[in-house]
């Protein structure tokens, strides 16, 4: 069964051959090891809490390339550096706006990558799962931003990637963010989707340079019948400082791996995240944070909502190698069920061979506490209002690490909107 | 204004109020004492309509509308306050947001607009003057970190923006030194009006020096077993419940 899958993924390979001309070797190769890799199981550990029938009973086809859609677009920055938006995995020039932001950083899709000089095939992350593999198979497109050393971008950039018309149809996008020395982005990274039963399997590489800094907004709000699996890795060098905030709201199974390697002493790594599951969805994260140097700190902050018949898990792992003394990792994981029907998983798990560490790790599942929703009727607020104040104010956590408030705001609004929605669906 | 008639009132499926009749009028001030474990936290949680609290007969009309039927935040908007004998940690709510979200939340039961945020600030201002409390303790979390002086004052600064026709304050004395006692029952006799009535259920008598009752009830085992003047209040200091009761 799985290998059918897979050979069928292996028949969509020669479509896209030529398409980024570079990285044709490493599609073959990556497909090679897709299909020795083989798909996931249930007994992967890393898969354990993820519902696999979408991968399991049939390939997904590949999305069919579209230039523009007329699906609006939610943007979270008034005055963003720029706008770049992908349709099926695909640039989309008409729904993007480049702003000046070419002016002060290098900034090209993928698909010609392979004309710069200085980029090659070897920029790019050949994967460590099945799903990288086809991911680096199958991509057709992404983009490649490269902040210069001591570049400052203020402003933040939207990305946006939307999928549409495309039942049964799989996108592979790979980004590529690159920060020299001491150099800032703000990125506000949104995944977007009509109701179709889609699969986005997006990979994005980040790579920090020394007192690099990067903020970075991850939004999977995915349409409702979508699978989302998503990847990102953060390489950060001494004294680089990541700071990023993920927000899971869409798919009917979503998943989100983030792979963080600390290689530089003074890097700091902020990763933290809000999982919103409506009833029926499931949401998975994965988190490893790897120190491999001394003196490096990070901090991850979970909270996450099961509604009913919801599933919302967590696997956060900190390892710290032998060397790597004076490390500081910390994790708090929180989940709320806002029905006995919703679940929630946690598994931390700390690997820690260095003796002169701080780490810690925390993870609690709870419902809505009913002493404070009494207080709050109590005082004439009506209870969807208050579940909503609860809600947003457990969420909160979670977005401490962005500092722009009118940002948290609006993505905060995202919450309470969220909230309201449910309201109105009542019991359902 | 409040007449309950007969209240029986089961918690986890154990009767604590066993057949307890009550008026109240407007311009009154009746105080409830009572033994620990009386129900009398059980009854002023009933009045505010807290959920599980099940009402298994008996009736509770105010101002001529059965209370019963109406949600807690819909009490509120009819004009019912309940002061709590262990006020509610919030964090991640501001006071000031939960405060204006509550007026607001009382002005739309009654069909007003909202009130704006600096006219919300200019009054909230002047409440918490009254009640010595200061504008750092309205912006930090809902009474997370305040020590049990503060969260009484907490209480009164909401009932006062809130402005209740009736109010049932649940040993809002308890925990506090005689500075604050003082400052409390300033605002509760600022509450005090021919329009309004409030039900002060304590355990000591030392509250009633300053808010002065016109009725006291002694409630023991889900019912009450004495009600006269503030002379009652007198008796039970000097005797203790078990010869009142
Ligand atoms: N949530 C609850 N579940 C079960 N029993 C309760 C609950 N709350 C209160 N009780 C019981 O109800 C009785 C009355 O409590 P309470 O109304 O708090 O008394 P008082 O305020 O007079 O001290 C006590 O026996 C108490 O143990
Ligand atoms: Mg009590």
């Amino acid at each position: 069964m799985t290998a059918t899958v897979l050979e069928t993924y292996q028949s969509q390979l020669e479509s896209v051959i030529g398409a980024i001309p570079c990285t044709d070797a490493l599609r073959r190769s990556a497909m090679d090891k897709a299909l020795t890799a083989g798909l996931p199981t249930p007994k992967d550990e890393d898969w354990r809490y993820s519902d696999l029938k979408p991968f399991r009973t049939g390939a997904f086809a590949l999305s069919k390339a579209a230039q523009t859609s007329d699906m609006p677009i939610q943007y979270f920055a008034d005055k963003p550096a720029a706008r770049l938006v992908f349709i099926n995995g695909q640039f989309s020039e008409e729904r993007s706006d480049l702003g000046t932001l070419s002016d002060s950083v290098r900034l090209k899709t993928l698909t010609n990558h392979c004309q710069v000089d200085t980029a090659r095939a070897d920029d790019l992350l050949e994967g460590v799962d099945a799903l990288d593999y086809l991911n680096t198979a199958l991509m057709r497109d992404g983009i490649v931003i490269s902040v210069p050393a001591g570049v400052h971008v203020t402003a933040p950039v939207e990305l946006i990637n939307l999928v549409t018309n495309s039942a049964k149809a799989a996108t592979h996008t790979r980004h590529l963010i690159e920060l020299g020395e001491n150099a800032s982005l703000t990125l506000i990274e949104q995944y977007v989707g009509d109701a179709t039963d889609y699969w986005s399997n997006p990979v994005m590489q980040v790579r920090m340079g020394e007192g690099a800094r990067f903020d970075h907004i991850r939004m999977q709000s995915e349409g409702s019948h979508a699978v989302h699996t998503g990847k990102l890795y953060v390489d950060l060098d001494a004294r680089a400082t990541y700071r990023g905030t993920s927000i899971m709201t869409g798919a009917a199974l979503s998943r989100l791996e983030i792979t963080a390697r600390i290689l530089g002493t003074g890097a700091h790594a902020d990763i933290n995240g809000a999982a919103l599951a409506a009833p029926g969805q499931s949401h998975d994260t994965i988190t490893r944070v790897d120190h491999r140097i001394p003196g490096a700190t990070s901090e991850q902050i979970y909270r996450t909502i099961a509604d009913k018949r919801a599933k919302s898990s967590f696997q956060g792992k900190i390892t710290v190698a032998v060397d790597a003394q004076e490390t500081a990792a910390d994790q708090s994981f929180k989940a709320l069920l806002l029905d006995r029907t919703g679940e929630a998983n946690a598994k931390p798990e700390l690997e820690i061979f260095a003796d002169d560490v701080k780490c810690s790790h925390g993870a609690t599942v709870g419902e809505l506490d009913t002493s404070a929703l009494f207080y709050l009727t109590s005082r004439g607020i009506d209870p969807d209002t208050a579940q909503q104040m609860l809600v947003e104010a457990f969420t909160g956590d979670a977005l401490i690490a962005v500092e722009d408030d009118d940002l948290r705001n609006a993505l905060m609004d995202n919450v309470s909107r969220w909230m309201q929605e449910r309201s109105k669906g009542g019991t359902q | 204004m409040i007449k309950i008639d007969n209240l029986h009132v089961n918690v986890s499926d154990k009767e604590i109020i066993k057949g307890l009749n009550l008026e109240i009028n407007a311009g009154e001030v009746h105080a409830i004492m009572g033994p620990n474990g009386a129900g009398k936290s059980t009854l002023a949680s009933t009045i505010a309509g807290r959920e599980n609290y099940e009402v298994t007969s008996g009736s509770i009309t105010f101002d001529g509308k059965d209370l019963l039927e109406l949600e807690a935040h819909e009490r509120v908007g009819e004009g019912i306050f309940l002061g709590f004998q262990y006020p509610v940690e919030i964090p991640g709510v501001s006071n000031l947001n939960f405060m204006r979200t509550a007026l607001n939340g009382v002005r739309r039961y009654r069909g007003e607009d909202d009130m704006s945020a600096a006219e919300f600030m200019k009054l909230i201002r002047v409440k918490a003057a009254d009640l010595k409390m200061d504008m750092d303790m309205l912006k930090r979390f809902v009474n997370v970190g305040f020590s049990g002086g503060e969260k009484k004052r907490n209480e009164m600064v909401q009932m006062a923006v809130l402005d209740p026709k009736f109010a049932v304050l649940d040993e809002t004395d308890s925990g506090l030194d005689i500075d604050a006692l003082r400052t409390v029952s300033d605002g509760i006799n600022a509450q005090r009006r021919d329009d309004t009535a409030i039900l002060l259920i304590t355990h000591y008598q030392r509250l009633l020096d300053y808010v002065k009752p016109d009725f006291v009830h002694v409630l023991a085992n889900g019912k009450i077993v004495k009600s006269g003047g503030p002379e009652l209040a007198l008796e039970l200091e000097e005797k203790g419940y078990a010869d009142v009761a």
